[in-house]
């Protein structure tokens, strides 16, 4: 290598230090004593006893707020990440008309999400409240609301209803998107005589398909780390019906000093997180549409 | 307004509303509907304004309604001179948030460059790890963090939440060095001849040109830490150091028993926590799509 080379690699690993320093010293590291204290039974005050796979076993086979925490979780990304999409599409398919004022109704429906997710949490909180304004307004039409965050029924659907409050998100970014599409696709679908439905189906949609991934990818894991919510509106309750599963991991931890067994989790979670990012990225070769593909 | 000569802006709104316009239509349906949604969406926001300014009788019979009926605007003064610290949250949160976009706005914009610009061995393997931990949840490394913290002596100081942001995060590498791939590298040629060094080369040609990317990354890192939980939860017990967010949960779940907690205050807290997120939306907007990151999201096919 010349000197000029060696120098200049000399500065590469300089500027990249931080991230390489931070990289061993607040992730590589961590994630190999967190494999290790896994497999471990350890309080953090007392020394850890090895115990084997133990933790894994007790979660999979022994713990039944575990496989609990593991179907809300499922049941919350299931709904929430696909309703909070079709959403996001139907608004920002109303936006993209030649409409009035768009800039006004597109600040009104991403206001919500500019809002912190603690402060967010407090509101819904008095409005999901069984005399709040929810149920107020169900009584108008004869409705009598359920006592959401008390009902071991209705909890996940309230989570669900404040997931949707930020819908707004995905519709910002939907909606630059659809101002991405030629506006010559239109022109020549129109001249083939394809409805304004028909464009959506066979233009729009196929066309904002990539960004319709990267929310879908995006949102699941989103959808499988939800905490703030949980741990505010309800710790899981009542009776674990709204337990998931990184709060379950943080009580674990931080309530009960199972460090071990919380570590067990973690890695749990990774792993289904893992296997629905690749069922995902396997299942984008059927649907999602990328210009450079065309041959 | 309507005489003024057509800038840029006004020239691309025109653009867009022909491009919009097309095929499809808008409809009186179209307008209901959206005008519904904004007001169911607005009607939680509207609620907090009315608790915020209820009276403590209020508070205490739970008799709050969405529209305000009542205007105790001397609550907004009330939060920072009763015995509740919102003065202090506020304080802690500005102290951790700053030091938190300080860190990932100089790491960020250094390491960026390197996976940019400079060559070495070793580089694109580093590279491929620095995409590979993006998908790493940080619920993996929380425990281990934690002891790393409370063996330092850290817990229950500002540090955790802030030092680790001076080692930059992959998300903010990777915007980074996108965005520097774009830049024609003639200019830092043409800066190596004229005899500046690397360094010299990152602090006057690059970070200039750069305070798009980095002043979204600020953006990014402010909204993350303003409204930041969990961390604040583990690491933080005293009253005195905690951030608005965590604060103003922590009046709610420790009010003494048969007393309600202080609604009106709390969503003054509330209030204040998301004031200064619209305020950074709505000044920052522009450096957001400056930014362009549709070219940077072209990496996450």
């Amino acid at each position: 290598m010349s000197r000029l080379r060696r120098r200049e690699a000399l500065w590469f690993y300089l500027f990249a230090s931080p991230w390489i320093i931070g990289f061993v010293v607040f992730l590589l590291g961590p994630m190999i004593a967190s494999i290790g204290i896994s497999l471990t039974d350890w309080d953090s005050f007392t020394a850890p006893k090895w115990v084997g796979l133990d933790n894994y076993v007790q979660a999979l086979t022994e713990d039944p707020v575990f496989w609990k925490a593991l179907w809300n979780t499922f049941y919350y990304a299931a709904v929430s990440v696909p309703l909070g999409l079709v959403i996001g599409l139907w608004l920002a398919n109303l936006l993209n008309k030649g409409i009035r004022l768009r800039k006004l109704f597109r600040t009104l429906i991403y206001l919500p999400t500019l809002v912190p997710l603690v402060a967010t949490a407090m509101i819904f909180k008095m409005v999901l409240a069984p005399s709040g304004p929810l149920n107020d307004l169900l009584g108008v039409f004869g409705i009598p609301g359920p006592s959401w965050l008390l009902d071991s029924i209705w909890v996940k659907p309230a989570l669900v209803l404040l997931s949707v409050w930020g819908a707004g998100a995905a519709t910002v970014l939907l909606l630059a998107a659809m101002k991405g599409i030629p506006r010559e696709l239109y022109e020549a679908a129109e001249v083939d005589g394809a409805g304004p439905v028909r464009q959506f189906w066979s233009i729009t949609i196929p066309q904002l398909t990539p960004i319709i991934f990267f929310n879908l990818v995006m949102g699941l894991i989103g959808a499988f780390q939800v905490f703030s919510q949980v741990y505010i509106l309800t710790k899981g309750g009542p009776d674990n019906a709204s337990q998931t599963m990184v709060p379950l991991l943080f009580d674990e931890a931080f309530s009960f000093y199972h460090l071990g067994y919380a570590s067990a989790i973690s890695w749990l979670l990774f792993a289904v997180i893992l296997v629905f990012t690749l069922v995902a990225f396997r299942s984008a070769r059927r649907w999602v549409f990328y210009e450079t593909e065309v041959k | 307004m309507a005489t003024a000569i057509p800038t840029t802006a006004t020239a691309r709104r025109v653009r867009s509303t022909e491009r919009s316009v097309g095929a499809k239509r808008s409809t009186p349906f179209s307008y209901a509907t959206l005008i519904i949604v904004s007001a169911v969406l607005c009607v939680p926001l509207v609620f907090v304004v009315s608790i915020a300014l209820s009276s403590d009788q209020t508070v205490n019979a739970n008799t709050f309604t969405i529209i305000p009926r009542e205007f105790h605007w001397e609550n907004f003064t009330r939060v920072f001179s009763t015995d509740l610290p919102m003065q202090r949250f506020l304080l802690n949160s500005v102290i951790i948030s700053a030091g938190a976009v300080a860190g990932q706005v100089l790491s960020s914009g250094l390491v960026g460059y390197a996976f940019a610009r400079l060559r070495a061995p070793g580089k694109n393997a580093l590279f491929i790890i620095v995409i590979a931990t993006m998908m790493i949840p940080a619920q993996i490394t929380m425990i281990p963090q934690f002891i790393l913290f409370k063996e330092l002596g850290w817990v229950n100081t500002y540090l955790p939440l802030i030092v680790p942001n001076f080692f930059s995060n992959a998300f903010n590498v990777f915007l980074v060095r996108q965005f520097v791939s774009r830049l024609p590298s003639e200019i830092d040629e043409a800066a190596m001849v004229d005899g500046l060094g690397f360094f010299g080369i990152y602090r006057r040609i690059m970070l200039p040109m750069l305070s798009p990317v980095l002043i979204a990354i600020g953006i990014f890192t402010l909204t993350a830490t303003w409204g930041d939980f969990m961390g604040p939860l583990i690491y933080l017990n005293d009253e005195s150091k905690m951030p608005l967010a965590l604060g103003v949960q922590y009046i709610t779940s420790t009010s003494q028993a048969l007393q309600a907690p202080p609604w009106n205050l709390v969503m003054v807290g509330s209030i204040l926590l998301t004031l200064p997120m619209i305020l950074v939306y709505y000044l920052g907007q522009r450096y957001l799509y400056e930014m362009d990151i549709s070219g940077g999201s072209a990496g996450v096919k």
